[in-house]
């Protein structure tokens, strides 16, 4: 159909053209480069040393053990400055002064009582360094714990062996065995999947629901239902606008998989070494999951869009759609509040019923499929689902929306609009 | 009428929820006439014009399109429309708005923007071409509507009150372009309320009033119809006009006095010759004194004015 085509055409066009178009697009990738680089240029920034002085009030051999500790992390470099419990007002002032002046990064005051209590106070600015606090914890916690083992008679052998560093590595297996991703990569993956969709869908759908409004506005509508009919004019928009949102996605799915191809030189541009770049795993974004977020993108975007067109239809002024858009935004915000519960347990019950219901299943077999590994026949059904949603609800919405376009004044009510899908 | 019929509506109603819009409507419009739908506001002409386009659908009746029922969806190619209310994309460029419109009927891309650009250069709206629509004046505006509306080369033009809210230049341009399309052969189905305008174009009229049709036919025809003894004055100065009017008030039927001028409709069996000596009586000094035709003004008002309505609702009452 040549007619429809044209109107596919021109909401492509008109739509590319745009400024917003243009940010969007070109932000996409610059977010996706941002939070690549970003991870990498933080752990190399952070490599100033904290500059601490560390106050001895007779705590013995632990301050020797926390100093040592404190060297071996590389980022603490410390002094040790002599001092009493009678004197300890008059020094906290004197090295607050110091703080002030940024001669040193802060101070950390281990006294005899340490040992025993298990108390110690550090005084700084950088307290808000979660990892450069979390060094010196960890530290003290050793130090005090050494000592209170040689204090006991342990044998510094066993000592030695139980200070041994212990860590966690979580690793995803998937169908295809060991993925080498962590647990934290499926996690962000997952997430990133679910909102991505949910931006992707809202947006697009809104602006169809603009994109009617304005017809509807300017009476266009009227020229445009005079040759084509208004189901096949609803379908170019959804089409065009579609279209809109499939090229901008491929923009973004093309510079992604680059920038995860050329990974190492585009950071090398930053100046990171290839073992900080080794060193921050990526989830990896196949060709399935790709596909699997366009089909869904594409049942969402049908299914939520032709809901807009509806709203469109029924109101007269931007602002009279702005509130009559809210119920479609709750339905799809519901499948934004599953996002977490669902990331948690992949395949709980709440997570598999909520692939399956059409409203849902756009954000959330994404993710699932994103996070965990989802049988192919649940995908199928699902799809299956969504695309006879899609369907039906094409069908009734063209039905309202071939009547709402030509109705001005008053806003119906729900009953009226159901009135005017039976109305032949 | 030997001529064959483009628009050929058959006895239309449609009812909205409250009220009756349009009741027993016929029209037939010849090829190649230009023809006028009038009526005052609320009459029924915007939707009796949707009803022809197929917008909406009559509830009775039919509507047939160069002889068929088809409609006009069907039928769009030929058929230009321009709606009531005027609107474009705010932010399309002149040319693309053209051609997308041109498009919309079936018209090829490349065809599309060469007519496009003959139409702009004809109105003078060349420079404006790759403007966007929300940076040109009210007037351009409309003209670019009007040049959307009949881009495709339609054979037949529907025009919702095409000439509302026209500056005078745009509104001969408009004129000019109509009168040059009819005599190409195109028909032309056009809603006003402005009688002079509709009086020097229209060789067909068709008068409607609350839903109903009045009146239709040729336009010499029904001014022939109309029937009575029609006299126009034109006095010196409106002060003399003042005490002409009082001294001839008795011989009078109905008077559309404009000061400098009146149309005076006799009273049955006047003599205008009576007429004219009471103000030579008087000393009025005329500018003009004739025996005319009554104006489409004048019909208009006899038909679809206020009077009009009484007479009618008594019938009702009666029966």
């Amino acid at each position: 159909m040549r007619k429809v085509w044209a109107v596919i055409r021109r909401e492509f066009i008109e739509r590319v053209r745009t400024k917003w178009f243009l940010v969007s697009t070109i932000l996409g990738p610059l977010f996706m480069i941002m939070i690549t680089v970003l991870p990498g240029l933080l752990t190399m920034k952070s490599g100033n040393i904290n500059r601490v002085v560390l106050v001895d009030e007779g705590s013995g051999s632990v301050l020797e053990r926390l100093r040592g500790q404190l060297a071996r992390s590389g980022r603490f470099n410390t002094s040790v400055m002599q001092s009493d419990s009678e004197r300890r007002a008059a020094v906290v002032d004197s090295l607050t002064g110091l703080v002030q002046e940024k001669e040193i990064d802060g101070f950390l005051v281990v006294s005899a009582a340490t040992v025993e209590s298990g108390m110690a106070e550090y005084r700084g600015r950088n307290v808000s360094s979660l990892r450069d606090v979390e060094i010196l914890n960890r530290s003290l916690r050793q130090a005090v714990l050494v000592e209170r083992l040689n204090r006991r008679g342990v044998d510094p052998a066993v000592v030695q062996e139980a200070q041994t560093g212990i860590e966690l590595r979580t690793l995803r297996i998937s169908r295809r065995g060991a993925t080498g991703e962590s647990g934290e990569a499926t996690f962000f993956l997952g997430y990133f999947v679910g909102l991505i969709l949910y931006m992707v869908i809202l947006l697009y759908g809104i602006n169809v629901m603009r994109s009617v409004l304005e017809e509807k506005q300017n009476r266009i509508v009227e020229v445009l239902v005079s040759s084509l009919r208004p189901f096949e004019l609803m379908m170019g928009k959804v089409a065009g606008v579609g279209a809109v949102g499939l090229f901008q996605f491929s923009i973004w799915a093309t510079s992604s998989w680059l920038l995860i191809k050329f990974r190492s030189q585009i950071l090398g541009l930053f100046g990171i070494s290839q073992q900080t770049v080794a060193s921050v795993r990526l989830p990896t974004v196949g060709p399935d999951l790709l596909a699997i977020a366009a089909a869904y993108f594409l049942v969402g975007y049908v299914l939520y869009s032709a809901m807009f067109a509806v709203v469109g239809s029924a109101c007269n002024t931007e602002s009279e759609a702005q509130q009559a858009q809210q119920p479609v935004m709750m339905v799809l915000v519901v499948s934004l509040m599953l996002l977490f519960p669902v990331l948690n347990d992949p395949a709980s019950q709440l997570s598999v019923v909520s692939s399956m219901v059409p409203f849902s299943s756009p954000i959330i077999m994404p993710i699932r499929v994103a996070a965990s590994d989802v049988p192919g026949s649940e995908i199928a059904l699902s799809l299956l689902i969504g695309a006879a949603s899609c369907l039906i609800i094409v069908w009734v919405a063209a039905r309202v929306y071939r009547i709402g376009i030509l109705m001005y004044g008053k806003r119906p009510s729900i009953r009226e609009l159901v009135r005017w899908a039976r109305q032949s | 009428m030997s001529q064959p019929l483009v628009v050929e509506i058959d006895r239309i109603s449609k009812r909205f929820a409250g009220h009756v819009a349009v009741t027993d409507l016929s029209l037939r419009v010849p090829r190649g006439s230009i023809y006028g739908l009038l009526g005052p506001n609320g009459a029924g002409k915007t939707t009796s014009i949707r009803m022809i386009m197929n917008i909406t659908m009559p509830d009775e009746g039919t509507v047939k399109l160069f002889g068929d029922t088809l409609g006009g969806r069907h039928h769009s190619a030929r058929i230009g429309y321009l709606p009531e209310e005027r609107g474009l994309y705010k932010k399309m460029k002149v040319r693309d708005m053209l051609i997308f419109l041109a498009q919309a009927k079936g018209v090829p891309h490349g065809v599309a923007a060469t007519k496009a650009d003959e139409w702009v250069n004809r109105l003078g709206l060349a420079d404006w071409r790759t403007r966007r629509i929300e940076e040109l004046s009210k007037g351009m505006q409309q003209k670019v509507q009007f040049i959307g509306t009949m881009l495709h080369e339609p054979e037949l033009l529907i025009l919702d009150e095409p000439f509302s809210g026209l500056d005078p230049i745009n509104l001969q341009v408009l004129k000019d372009t109509i009168v040059q399309l009819a005599r190409s052969g195109a028909t032309i189905i056009f809603s006003t309320h402005q009688m002079e305008v509709a009086e020097r174009i229209c060789d067909h009229v068709c008068i409607i009033a609350r839903g109903r049709k009045v009146l239709d036919g040729a336009l010499a025809e029904v001014k022939r119809v109309h029937g009575g003894t029609h006299v126009a004055v034109a006095f010196e100065d409106s002060s003399q006009g003042a005490a002409a009017m009082r001294a001839i008030s008795d011989l009078v039927e109905v008077a559309d006095d404009s000061g400098l001028f009146a149309e005076l409709k006799l009273k049955e069996n006047t003599d205008p010759q009576l007429i004219l000596e009471r103000l030579m009586r008087q000393n009025v000094r005329l500018r003009r004194f004739e025996r005319v035709e009554p104006s489409l003004q004048r019909i208009f008002l006899d038909l679809a004015g206020p009077q009009a309505a009484e007479p009618e609702r008594r019938e009702t009452a009666n029966a």
